[in-house]
Parts: C-alpha cells; structure tokens; sequence
C-alpha cells in the first residue's frame, strides 16, 4: 500500500517556524510528510482553518506555537488552547479521532524537538491511517 | 433543468409586475441592490438572467412566493438555478465556512458523525422503537455559539421529554448526517444527495415508520426535499412541534399556566414552507396568554440570515428590529421554533446592539419552554 499521511502544520511565525528552521539548519531529518504553514500566531488557527485541511483531504493536522508564556503577542498561545478545545468537540461530533489533532509548544531553539513531535505526529497518524481514503469521497 | 424549463415551473413569467414582493421581501429591506421584480422583470424582458451576486442575497424565506397574486413561485426559482450560478459566483458565508465544512464532511462516507452527546439520566429511549428522533446539527451549534447560548443541548433534551411525556420513546441514529437543507437551497446538489441518500439509507436500515424532527429545516428537508430526488419514503415524516400542539389539544399534554405573556415568531420552514402555524399557538396558549406581532404567521418576518451566508451589520439591524417588535408587544418572553432563529436574534441582542438599542426580552424554544411547563399527572 502507497498510502501516506498528509500532514498540515500550522507554525507560528515567532516560536514554532523558527525552531522548524533550526532543525533544517542543524541537519535534524523529519518526515517529509508534514507541509507546514506558517501562522502569525498559532491563537489565529480557528476550528473552520483546522476542518478545512480535514475537508480537503489531510490525515492529521498540528498546531504549533509559543510555549506559554513566550507568546510573541503575550496570550495568543493561550487562545489557541481554547480553539482547539471546540475543534476537539467538533471533531468528535464528526466521529474523528482525537489524536489527529495535535497543538504542541515548540520555541525558535527547540529544532530538536520540532523534529521529534513531527515524527511522533506521522507515526500516530501512519497507525490511524487515512481518514477519508484517496478518492474524493473514500 | 435549464432556466426557461425552471423559469416555466415556478411561472415566472406570469409576474404582472405588481412588486408586492419585494415590498414584502428581507433583504430588498436592507438593500436595494435586491428586488425579486427586478431580477423577473429583467428574465422576463430579455430572456437573460443576470448572473450576478444578487442571485446569493436571497434567503429563500419565501415571503415573495406567499405574497404573489400571480402564482410566481419566486423563492424556488432562484434555487433552481443556483446550481448553475456555483461554477462563476460562490455565496459569501460566514464563520469562516464552518458550518459548509461540517456539512460537507458530513456527506463522506467514511466519517460516522457521533452527535447524540447531549443524554439525561432522565431521557427514554428505545432502540427498538418505531419513532426516530432526527436531531440535526444543534449539538454543533452548541460548540461554536456557546458564548452566545450555553443552552442549545436543552433543545434535543427537551425534545426527548416531549415524546416520553405522549408515550413515546424514541431511538436515535448511531450515526445522523447534517440533513443537507442548507446544501439544497445553496444549489450545492451533489453535496445534498449524498446526505440525503446516507440519511435515508440509515433511517430505513433501522425499520423505523416515523421521523420526528424539531428543526423546522430538518423536517423540511426529510418531508420534503428528500422525496424530490429520492422519490416515496418508506417512512413519515413529523414535526415536533406539531405533534407536541396536537397533544396538548387532545389533552394528552397538560401544560401549567405560567402566568406569562408570550409572543411567538414564526420560522419560515415551519410557516410559509410548511404551513405548521396554529399547533405552536396552541402549545403557547396552554402556557400563558399569546400575543401576536404584527408580522405573524404565514406573513412572519425573516430572522435576518439562512444558511450561514450573507449576515452583515444590516442582517443585525433588521433583526434587532424584529426584536423591538417582539418588545414592543408587551410580551415577557420572545418563542420560536427553529434553533437557528434562536441562535440569530440571541447573536444579534448580545453581541451586535448598543447600549441604547439593546432589547432585553428573554427569547426560549418552544420546545425547551414546553417541556419545562409540564403538568405531572
């Protein structure tokens, strides 16, 4: 089976991008099944951005930004956290996993650790498999 | 169907040009870019329609079809050729297109909603019941408007206590659809059959000859719309409210006095499309005194926005209007039917009105007011 997960990223500009940045840098190696987008701040990715990547075909969507307390714009981070609190109700409403959601911190010197949660993001996504399949309606 | 085979179904060209309709039409109120005749007149004087954005302001409430002498079935026609309309010109929607996402999502076969999240110790229900309760997308509704209405999910509760109250105990589906009534008059006709064909395939898997639903656009959409592609159901289709005014006159439901004056508007779905408007009045009679706004029944106003598109600061005018007439009645508490008008004149008195302008009057669901008013044997 050639199936792979498609995984969206949300980075922030000041924490999670630049630590994505750094893990290129320093030659850290990720999957390449991640495409990430960057985000002024992670408190801007709503519940409709997040099910539009659902909609239109990813697997698993991440949301990453400042660690609390870091955040660029003092506590978009923290607003973040509550989106992504309805996205989950909504998400189960839908009857999709849980775990195809994730919002981790991750800050401009952490490039190891960027690495690392993507990793761990594809392997969990790799095990819960495709979520629509390939066809349009699969 | 082309739009001289669509335009001859509805009879447009029978309009005599009188413009009863857009005197009577929500959003010709709000702008004048709009007009019901004009978009006729100009069909009907050039054989063109004018494929423009005008087509989306329509919200379909049918205000234009009721006061046509004509028989020009307006509001059906410009559905009609919506479909055709999507490959130029898209609707602009609102909240960030949520509730299209959700709905569209929803249409997939591999996604098995699970909305049945809102049960009460004190709720029946029977698997094997014959009455399924279609319960629609409030429990969405209750995660994206919570900071307007933390008491959306006492809406299907409610619903639930109704139908124990006159014996019945309903089942649910394991896994409901988005009932596609906003797919369906947003031309998006793809996304509407696949909902309508799952929906339908999953009700009669479970054997069930009766469909309640609360939400007047569910009810419509399964009565309906449903039978438009899909042709005869094996099964009946009711609306609560209905059943629930019924009940209350056969005596099977007797509600207590609540010394209250209440005022009730009615949703399109319900009134004009369906022609469901003295089973409400007769729930709310046997709860207080009715007071009727001027534009009541079949002539009800619009609650300013359908299917999540087009709400502007004139949508909130237009219903904090509608909220003074309900005031200005005398009235204690404002009813409706329809989740979605709840959840409009709720946005719109909460989070869209000044200080001066703010309307005060408490606005309920039938249902949930019902339920709450009755009497133990």
């Amino acid at each position: 089976m050639n199936w792979r997960p498609r995984i969206v990223a949300f980075c922030c500009n000041w924490c999670a991008y630049a630590g994505a940045d750094l893990a290129g840098i320093s030659r850290k190696q990720y999957s390449p099944d991640i495409r990430i987008l960057r985000v002024m701040c992670s408190g801007r990715v709503d519940p409709a951005l997040i099910l539009k990547c659902y909609e239109q075909g990813a697997d698993g969507v991440m949301v990453l930004g400042c660690h609390v307390g870091d955040c660029h714009y003092l506590a978009g981070n923290e607003e973040a956290q509550k989106r992504i609190e309805s996205t989950r109700e909504l998400l189960g409403l839908l009857g999709i996993d849980n775990r195809r959601l994730l919002l981790e911190w991750v800050s401009a010197s952490e490039g190891e650790r960027f690495a690392r949660t993507a990793d761990d993001f594809v392997a969990t996504i790799s095990e819960l498999g495709p979520l629509r399949g390939d066809a349009r309606d699969g | 169907m082309t739009v001289e085979e669509s335009a001859a179904k509805y009879r447009v060209s029978s309009c005599i040009d009188c413009g009863k309709c857009t005197w009577g039409c929500p959003v010709s109120h709000k702008t004048s870019e709009f007009s019901p005749r004009k978009v006729v007149e100009e069909y009907v004087g050039s054989g063109n329609l004018s494929r423009d954005k005008g087509l989306w302001e329509c919200m379909t409430c049918g205000m234009c079809t009721e006061l046509c002498t004509s028989g020009v079935k307006f509001h059906e026609f410009v559905r009609e050729v919506r479909p055709s309309l999507r490959s130029s010109i898209l609707p602009e929607t609102t909240h960030s297109d949520i509730f299209q996402i959700i709905q569209n999502m929803s249409s997939f076969s591999r996604i098995k909603p699970h909305t049945n999240n809102w049960m009460a110790p004190d709720l029946r229900i029977d698997p094997d019941s014959s009455t399924l309760l279609f319960v629609g997308c409030t429990p969405y509704f209750d995660v994206v408007f919570n900071h307007i209405r933390n008491d959306l999910l006492e809406i299907p509760r409610s619903s639930v206590r109704l139908l124990n109250r006159t014996g019945i105990r309903p089942r649910l589906l394991e896994h409901e659809r988005c009932c596609g009534h906003d797919a369906y008059w947003l031309g998006d006709q793809d996304t509407f059959e696949r909902l309508a064909e799952a929906n339908v395939r999953a009700i009669e898997a479970t054997g069930a000859n009766e469909v309640v639903a609360f939400c007047p656009e569910c009810y419509t959409a399964l009565k309906d719309l449903y039978p438009r592609f899909l042709g005869h159901l094996d099964f009946e289709v009711k609306s609560l409210t209905a059943m629930v005014g019924e009940a209350v006159k056969d005596g099977k439901i007797s509600l207590c006095d609540s010394g209250k004056t209440l005022t009730y508007h009615d949703p399109c779905r319900l009134s004009r499309h369906s022609g469901i408007t003295q089973e409400p009045r007769d729930i709310l009679r046997g709860m207080g005194r009715l007071i009727e706004m001027s534009r009541s029944g079949s002539m009800s106003a619009c609650c300013g926005t359908s299917c999540w598109v087009n709400c502007d600061s004139s949508t909130k005018e237009w219903q904090l209007d509608r909220l003074k007439e309900a005031e200005t009645t005398g009235a204690d508490v404002l009813v409706t039917a329809c989740p979605k008008c709840l959840i409009h004149f709720s946005c719109a008195m909460h989070e869209h009105s000044s200080q001066s302008q703010r309307s005060s009057i408490p606005i309920s669901d039938i249902h949930v007011l019902a339920s709450g008013g009755i009497q133990n044997p």
